[in-house]
């Protein structure tokens, strides 16, 4: 069970960064910055990326 | 999005993952005999398909395009952004690549392969699990563009691929090229989740399907730069 967990959602600081960065997109769409999310949220993902590499 | 962009990533996941199953199936087969490191494999396939059936039912039972897409696309994220830094970090060469060589000797080495019932279930939970991820993206993409046969198609087609040569060559396909694959696939998975999840939240993408390649293309050329500039760091550490 927990192999098949970790398959569909991986570790615990890929399941917060995905958290942090939806959270993130949600409060940007609503706000007037709207229109930058479609950039902001991808550079988001690469410094994850970034910070998960590392790891 | 077309038959083809989905059936390509299916077809690349797959090829990855079924050629870490195929190395787990050969260590069994070669400690056990072909014959039931193969069946427990089928059976391990079988619980695959029968996932695939009840998860693309359950996604389009839900019925509400936007819950879909939140839900997809999430799933696509945990997993495209996993196989993206696990291919930056081996690029940058903060973790080795993976050898199927040497997990190949490892397995055959593997006290879990002196009993046959044993290594039954080494062949059976190798197949599942390396094959939950290939599931994951056929029912995802599949769901999510109206083409989960194509895309079980295309995994089908990659396991059949896998197999031929790997039955030919009677060794871990070692040669496979699993970490530009990883990163290739990581790029576009993580596109394919941006884009839904952020539509599903109400974002309306400048340019509408036209997305998705500019996403594919900033995730590989951000990809590229971070490896150079891990690799950079790396060699700045002191030993």
């Amino acid at each position: 069970m927990r192999g098949f967990i970790k398959t569909l959602i991986g570790d615990a600081r890929n399941l917060a960064c995905i958290a942090i960065i939806i959270g993130v997109a949600a409060a940007l769409i609503a706000s007037p910055a709207r229109p930058l999310a479609g950039l902001l949220i991808p550079l988001a993902l690469l410094a994850a990326a970034a910070y998960l590499a590392r790891k | 999005m077309s038959d083809t962009g989905v059936m390509i990533a299916a077809f690349l996941t797959a090829s990855v993952e079924w050629v870490e199953a195929f190395t787990i199936v050969l260590a069994v087969a070669l400690a056990i005999g072909w014959q039931r490191a193969i069946a427990a494999g089928v059976a391990a396939l079988a619980v695959l398909a029968v996932l695939t059936v009840f998860g693309a039912g359950a996604m389009n039972s839900i019925g509400n395009l936007r819950i879909v897409q939140f839900i997809i696309g999430v799933f696509l994220l945990l997993f495209g952004l996993r196989w993206l830094a696990k291919a930056i970090a081996r690029g940058a060469g903060l973790k080795p690549l993976h050898d199927e060589a040497k997990a190949f000797a490892k397995l055959s080495a593997s006290q879990a392969l002196a009993e046959t019932r044993g290594a039954m279930l080494v062949a059976f939970q190798g197949v599942l699990f390396e094959g939950l991820e290939v599931w994951l993206i056929v029912v995802a993409l599949g769901v999510q563009t109206g083409h989960t046969a194509a895309a079980a198609g295309a995994a089908i087609a990659a396991l059949a691929v896998v197999m031929a040569v790997g039955a030919a060559l009677r060794a871990p396909l070692a040669r496979v090229p699993e970490n530009t694959i990883k990163f290739l696939v990581g790029c576009a998975i993580l596109s394919f989740g941006t884009f839904w999840t952020l539509a599903s939240l109400g974002y309306q993408w400048p340019l509408g399907d036209y997305a998705l390649p500019a996403l594919i293309g900033l995730y590989a050329a951000g990809g590229l730069l971070l490896i150079q500039a891990l690799k950079r760091t790396a060699d700045l550490a002191p030993r």
